[in-house]
């Protein structure tokens, strides 16, 4: 009993048939507290309620009812007699349970009434008169460096050897090059650079606004006929708009308004289970900033940027708060640093920039707007991605040196296995992207897919079950580095379909295997992953992030076991990902391994991309 | 408050949930979207459906606000 709280006598009466744990854990945490509690037994009348209440003297009466046949008669008549027999003048009455509506018994005459979920904390609150506080573990969560305690020692010396070679080719190769999407990161780092200094007081406004003009006419010489219309005379692209200042004002109000209210709960039911990632992506950073806050506010730890495809094979980004009627939100530094400002301080955002035109002024722009991670992956984004290889060889190591600077951690996916690419070839490419993530001093994280692959469809490696081969994926990972290995975007990748109900079930499942494999962290999809007709719902968003809630909760610190079966393929996936980068290290450059089939073949899947072809220049 | 009031608050899409007795999917996804038309939506998509035997389950969406929309959640009244 805390010093402010006097001791109160409390009944406690199941007017249920058969149900009375709710009361039982509530009367144990009273008892706990100090109060004095008389508990009856189920299947009382309600006399029987009223004349104990009268007999022990309560001053709170909380009654449960679970089976709703009769409710309405049942609890009328137990307010009926408190009425008569006094006890309602000097007593509280409170109902709770599965079949309590609180809006309908409040007409009843109860002072209180607790609908299905209460925590036992809120009616212990209402006993002890002081307003409900949710523990301390569900309101405050902390941001975590989501790559401490890696030290990304290799333990396969053989093939840490070889990616040291590989590495040292690329970094052979791409020396003394740049590219326009170089030469607009740089001019837009100076944009920023000036912006800060003005907002500092640095500069004046006319001094800001003189150097502006004429780093962004550099900048447009560097774009596309698309965004120089813009920059020359403010034409937007198509399906794009910016948003009014009084509709970015109402959304920072609203927003502001919210910030903090809530108790965002953990989706963790024990440590050590992965943090928990959504994608967000609208078109629109007013809808995204909204759908953000409703994954927060069901338990989401991170939210992961995504922008439109389009935007990926333009020269040139444009400015402002824009809102695009198409999947995928325009980066700008305003709509960046919008959403990032909505995030409570422990979600961890990340902005991807793994492929396009655009990637390393995508990083820069995440890094001013002080994202956490950024994500990139060179030979994806060339094979599968459509942007020349060439070119986003000189474009994904300005990435990672951005990386670096900002200590942004950084996701090195490993989707080429979507296109039909084996999964050894697609870790062998993500280990050299991770290598070359480490040289240029980030810290990367291996993102292995557990999807159900084309090539594992071909195979028949699931066709028992998606357990053994993701295993595998993951263990032979485990058996070369010591780095983050968390599942790509998102996971489960192709065991979704439009119903919701499979949807959410297959997320949850692959979170599962995901905590059960050590992951720190797993990004899911919305259970509208697999509709294709229109904008993900926000609701859609919450049925995943619950179904992710109720298997860690199932499954606390039990495990889910592969077979036998999944040891082999880990041994072979090793063998083959050592064969794969020998093969690579032995070619003439890492470029040539890029454009003629190599890292993976076209029959496999993978199309050396030809936006930007041509356009890396001696720096 | 009104139902216009209600929809404005509404963040981007109303979903519907149901089973309808069909012959086959086709008239469900066709029964459940003329049902949120005549309910008044204008944007309407079947999200998921799947019959079996003598009728569908279905989900059925009407967007009440897409994104780039001018949203009703963001007027003034709504701040």
């Amino acid at each position: 009993m805390t010093e402010q709280v006097s001791a109160r006598r409390i009944l406690l009466a199941p007017l249920d048939p058969v149900h009375d744990v709710g009361l039982k854990l509530i009367a144990k945490a009273l008892d706990e507290r100090g109060h004095h509690t008389v508990l009856l037994s189920p299947d009382v009348t309600a006399e029987e309620v009223i004349n104990t209440a009268l007999e022990h003297d309560v001053d709170t009466l909380l009654v449960s009812r679970t089976i709703g046949y009769g409710v309405d008669k049942a609890l009328g008549r137990l307010v009926d007699l408190a009425e008569a027999s006094g006890l309602r003048d000097r007593a509280r009455l409170v109902v709770g349970g599965m079949a309590i509506k609180p809006e309908f018994v409040a007409e009843l005459g109860f002072d209180a009434a607790f609908g299905p979920g209460t925590e036992v904390e809120r009616a212990v609150a209402y006993v002890e008169e002081r307003p409900y506080i949710p523990q301390a573990d569900r309101a405050q969560k902390e941001k975590r460096d989501i790559t401490a305690g890696y030290d990304y020692r290799f333990h396969h010396q053989a093939i840490a050897d070889l990616l040291d070679q590989i590495v040292d080719m690329i970094l052979d190769e791409a020396q003394g090059k740049t590219s326009p999407g170089v030469q607009r990161t740089r001019l837009r780092d100076e944009m920023l650079t000036v912006q800060h200094q003005q907002a500092q007081g640095g500069i004046s406004a006319s001094q800001a606004e003189e150097t502006q003009r004429t780093l962004r006419l550099a900048y447009s010489q560097h774009c596309e006929e698309l965004i120089t219309a813009f920059y020359a005379g403010g034409r937007m692209p198509p399906r794009t708009r910016t948003l009014t200042g009084s509709e970015v004002a109402n959304l920072i109000a609203q927003v502001n308004q919210i910030k903090g209210q809530w108790a965002s709960p953990r989706l963790q039911h024990v440590a050590g289970q992965p943090l928990i990632f959504v994608q967000y992506g609208t078109g629109c950073p007013a809808m995204d900033v909204l759908h953000m806050k409703v994954a927060e506010g069901w338990g989401a730890d991170g939210i992961i940027h995504f922008d439109p495809s389009w935007e990926a094979r333009s020269e040139g980004l444009i400015e402002g708060y824009v809102a695009h009627h198409e999947s995928g939100t325009l980066v700008t530094f305003e709509n960046l640093k919008l959403m990032k400002d909505a995030l409570e301080p422990a979600t961890i955002y990340q902005v991807r920039a793994h492929r396009g035109l655009n990637t390393s002024e995508m990083a820069l722009l995440a890094g001013h707007a002080g994202a956490d991670m950024t994500k990139v992956n060179i030979i994806y984004g060339s094979l599968c991605g459509g942007t020349d290889p060439e070119r986003l060889m000189v474009d994904g190591i300005e990435v990672l040196r951005i990386a670096a600077r900002f200590g942004m951690s950084i996701d090195v996916p490993a989707n080429e296995e979507l296109s039909g690419v084996p999964a050894y070839k697609t870790f062998a490419s993500m280990l050299i992207g991770a290598k070359l993530a480490l040289r240029l001093g980030a810290r990367p994280v291996l993102q292995p897919l557990l999807c159900y692959a084309p090539d594992v469809m071909i195979g028949g490696q699931m066709a028992d079950n998606y357990v053994d081969f993701n295993a595998a994926k993951f263990w032979a990972l485990q058996r070369i580095v010591q780095a983050p290995i968390w599942p790509g975007a998102p996971v489960g990748f192709f065991t979704h379909t439009e119903d919701r109900v499979q949807s959410a079930v297959t997320t949850a499942l692959h979170t599962a295997l995901t905590a059960s494999l050590g992951a720190g962290m797993v990004i899911i999809a919305s259970v509208d992953e697999a509709y294709a007709g229109g904008p993900i719902a926000a609701t859609s968003r919450i049925d995943a992030l619950r179904a992710v809630q109720e298997v860690f909760r199932f499954f606390g610190h039990a495990t889910i076991q592969p077979t036998p079966q999944a040891e082999l393929w880990a041994d072979e996936l090793v063998d083959n990902i050592e064969g794969q980068l020998r093969r690579v290290a032995q070619a003439e450059s890492f470029t040539y391994c890029l454009y003629n089939d190599v890292l993976a073949t076209r029959r496999e899947g993978a199309h050396p991309g030809r936006f930007g072809q041509g356009t890396v220049t001696e720096a | 408050m009104g139902t216009s009031q209600v929809l404005k608050r509404v963040v981007d899409a109303l979903d519907v949930e149901t089973f309808l007795l069909c012959r086959d999917e086709e008239e469900g996804r066709a029964l459940i979207q003329s049902l949120l038309k005549d309910m008044g939506f204008e944007d309407v998509d079947v999200v998921f459906a799947q019959h079996v035997g003598h009728g569908a389950r279905l989900r059925a969406r009407a967007y009440v606000h897409r994104p780039g929309d001018h949203y009703g959640w963001l007027e003034e009244e709504s701040s």
